[in-house]
């Protein structure tokens, strides 16, 4: 067992957990969407990205520029939020919901993709 | 150059062939066009109306070719339809004159071949992937091509029999294999084989004629000093002249027949090993064939039987011919001869009960095989060595059940394709026909060992920044790689892989069965002989710096900033508390 590979794998499907976590439910009822989740997939996220740094292997490569574009879009998600809830305060409205929801199952998909390239680089290495 | 020329022959001959039907169809264009604008249209206000140039125009372009949209763009005059059956008869003949004109041209043979010559050229020259030239497409050609399509080594392929490239256009070859029907000695034909293409690797002259295999070889050292000639000879002449010029190899076929044969009889366990390496059907390692000591009856002394005599008695090994036209002074006294046909009673003179075996070398397939059938009636123990001729009669040979069926076709084009795919291959078995048995049946243990019971897997790897960076890089910041280690399993540490290195070639030298603890160096060329899996484990190995240090050390290193800092920090810690150095974790 390499300790390196637990905390990365910890650090990367937890970011897929959490970014699932956010977009589950109906995407127009803010009520069902927390900021707060979305917040720490991001920091999560920036974590797995920060210990994917000076991996020299191909797959390293492909891992940290999953990481990198799942980081990417839920920031962008996160400041389209900051953006929309300037104005009253009471959250953001339908139309920006709805723009949110979108960036973010986007950055699932780069999760599920980063997950899916650490389980196969794991099996086929057969260690 | 050449494509250009060629493409300018073929742009004169359309243009000759055209010449004629284009000037018919201006002539009948202008004529049916101005009459048109001049014969008088309906009256408008008592006035005749005239169509005009462009508008008669169009009306002819619809009527010549017969397409005939009607009267436009407004009703016609009688005297305008008068003249309108006069347009439409010139017109269709003049086009269908051209068209016909057209098609012969497709059909001219001498068309088809220029065009054939400038397709040729033109694929060739757009090539960028390595190739080989290939000149001749008989037997042996064929079963190289064959050989170097299972390697995916593309083969431009030169012959001067228009059948065998109509036949070489339905073979389902991996790669393309472009061919042209030309005779190959003809330097404008090789420059459009592209014997001067920086891709180009090697011409091989296989033609049937020792002097079109001369005369080839020598047009492709003029034209590209630098390419590897391959040159088929069966001739001690020629071969006196090939031999004078650099970069060309001479491959006799009876040569290698002879020595294949040698190896058969005296050399069991090399000529197994070679069998398995190249391939050859039903041919199971370290299972050589078992063959009787004694007098060989050799059937046929042409010019294969004259080798096999001359390499057999070289060795030691009795022989007695059977030939109707032999010469007794060039055999030499102590030689049991027999001048007549192979059949039961030369067979009977000749002492077939107690030989060791016979072989059938005569040139038509049908006296072996008939020879066959008297030796397995006379002496059915006789170890039997047939020469097969044609590819064709495979099934035949296939059922007599020989002992050994030997086609030189099939020899030479396995000689060849060791040459060009793997060099090192063919000195290692040169090597080891130099050395005692011992080394033979040393490196068959070796390989069972590895391999098992399947077959050879062959592969080369070079030790440079482009194919092998782990390992350069490794070797770069000072590392000392021993070849046993290079050839660990990272799945089963420290297991190794099942492959073994069977020469390497540095700075020009070739070094033969390098042992566990040989050192690597860069640029080094290793040839490996392992099971089929065993090749992308290795290049995993050869490409990923971490699976390259795991099987170095067997430790895991860690790969982000962060935990290589954690690591370190560790380490100094440890270094500290204990002055031993850090232990391998499992």
């Amino acid at each position: 067992m390499n300790f390196e590979r637990v905390v990365f794998g910890f650090f990367v499907i937890l970011t897929l957990s959490l970014n699932y976590a956010f977009v589950a439910g109906d995407a127009g009822a803010t009520a069902n969407h927390n900021v707060w989740i979305l917040t720490f997939a991001i920091i999560v996220n920036l974590v797995a990205i920060g210990l994917k740094l000076g991996d020299r292997s191909q797959i390293g490569a492909l891992l940290l520029a999953s990481g990198l574009v799942a980081g990417f879009l839920l920031i962008t998600a996160r400041v389209v939020w900051i953006v929309a809830e300037s104005g009253d305060g009471g959250g953001p409205a339908l139309v920006e919901m709805t723009d949110i929801m979108s960036i973010a199952r986007g950055a699932l998909i780069a999760n599920i993709v980063a997950t899916v390239i650490l389980v196969g680089d794991t099996l086929l290495s057969r260690r | 150059m050449t494509s250009a020329s060629d493409l300018d022959r073929v742009g004169m001959i359309v243009l000759r062939y055209m010449r004629r039907p284009l000037f018919a169809l201006l002539f009948v264009y202008s004529v049916g066009i101005m009459g048109m604008a001049l014969m008088p249209g309906l009256a408008v206000d008592g006035e005749a109306t005239h169509m005009n140039l462009f508008h008669a125009f169009y009306f002819f372009t619809y009527t010549a070719t017969t397409t005939g949209f009607g009267e436009l763009p407004s009703g016609f005059s009688d005297e305008q339809r008068l003249w309108a059956i006069f347009c439409l008869y010139t017109g269709a003949i003049a086009w269908f004159y051209a068209i016909g004109s057209l098609v012969g041209l497709v059909q001219n043979p001498h068309f088809i071949q220029a065009m054939d010559g400038v397709g040729f050229a033109r694929r060739v020259k757009r090539n960028d992937e390595p190739f080989i030239i290939l000149c001749g497409f008989g037997d042996a050609g064929s079963l190289l091509a064959r050989g170097l399509s299972d390697h995916h080594m593309r083969a431009v392929i030169l012959d001067s029999n228009p059948e065998r490239i109509k036949a070489l256009g339905v073979r389902d070859y991996t790669v393309a294999m472009p061919g042209l029907c030309a005779d190959a000695s003809a330097p404008k034909h090789l420059l459009a084989a592209g014997v001067e293409h920086p891709a180009c690797r090697a011409l091989v002259t296989l033609t049937n004629d020792d002097d079109t295999n001369l005369k080839i070889a020598v047009m492709a050292r003029h034209l590209n000093p630098r390419l590897q000639v391959i040159c088929r000879s069966t001739s001690a002449h020629h071969e006196t002249h090939l031999q004078a010029l650099d970069n060309v190899t001479v491959v006799d076929p009876f040569e290698i027949f002879a020595q294949l044969l040698y190896w058969a009889i005296a050399r069991s366990e090399l000529h197994n090993l070679n069998a398995w390496f190249v391939g050859a059907r039903g041919v199971e390692l370290g299972a050589p064939i078992q063959v009787p000591q004694g007098d060989w009856v050799l059937c046929g002394y042409g010019r294969m039987g004259h080798r096999i005599h001359r390499c057999l008695q070289g060795h030691g090994v009795g022989v007695r011919i059977i030939d109707p036209d032999v010469d007794t002074e060039v055999v030499g006294e102590c030689t049991v001869l027999v001048q007549a046909q192979a059949d039961h009673s030369a067979l009977d003179a000749v002492g077939i009960e107690d030989a060791a075996g016979v072989i059938t070398a005569m040139n038509r397939d049908s006296d072996n095989l008939n020879t066959l059938l008297s030796v397995m009636a006379l002496n059915p123990e006789a170890f039997r060595i047939v020469r097969q001729n044609s590819h064709e009669n495979q099934v035949a040979f296939d059922a007599a059940r020989a002992d050994l069926v030997l086609q030189h076709s099939l020899t030479t084009a396995r000689r060849i394709l060791k040459l060009l795919i793997s060099p090192l291959i063919q000195e290692l078995i040169d090597w080891l026909a130099q050395c005692e048995p011992t080394h033979t049946q040393e490196l068959v243990t070796r390989l069972q060992a590895a391999v098992g019971a399947k077959p050879a897997h062959l592969w080369l790897v070079r030790l440079i920044p482009g194919e092998a960076p782990a390992v350069t890089e490794y070797l770069d910041a000072g590392g000392a790689m021993a070849l046993g280690v290079l050839c660990r399993n990272a799945c089963s540490f420290p297991e190794r892989l099942p492959c073994e290195a069977l020469a390497v070639r540095r700075a020009g030298q070739s070094i033969m069965l390098p042992d566990k603890d040989f050192s690597l160096e860069i640029d080094d060329k290793v040839l490996f002989c392992g099971i089929h899996w065993a090749e992308p484990m290795l290049q995993a190995t050869l490409h990923n710096p971490y699976t390259l240090r795991y099987i170095v050390t067997g430790v895991d290193e860690p790969r982000g900033y962060v935990f290589a800092w954690i690591e370190e920090r560790l380490g100094r810690r440890r270094g500290e508390y204990e002055s031993n150095d850090r232990r391998p974790r499992p």
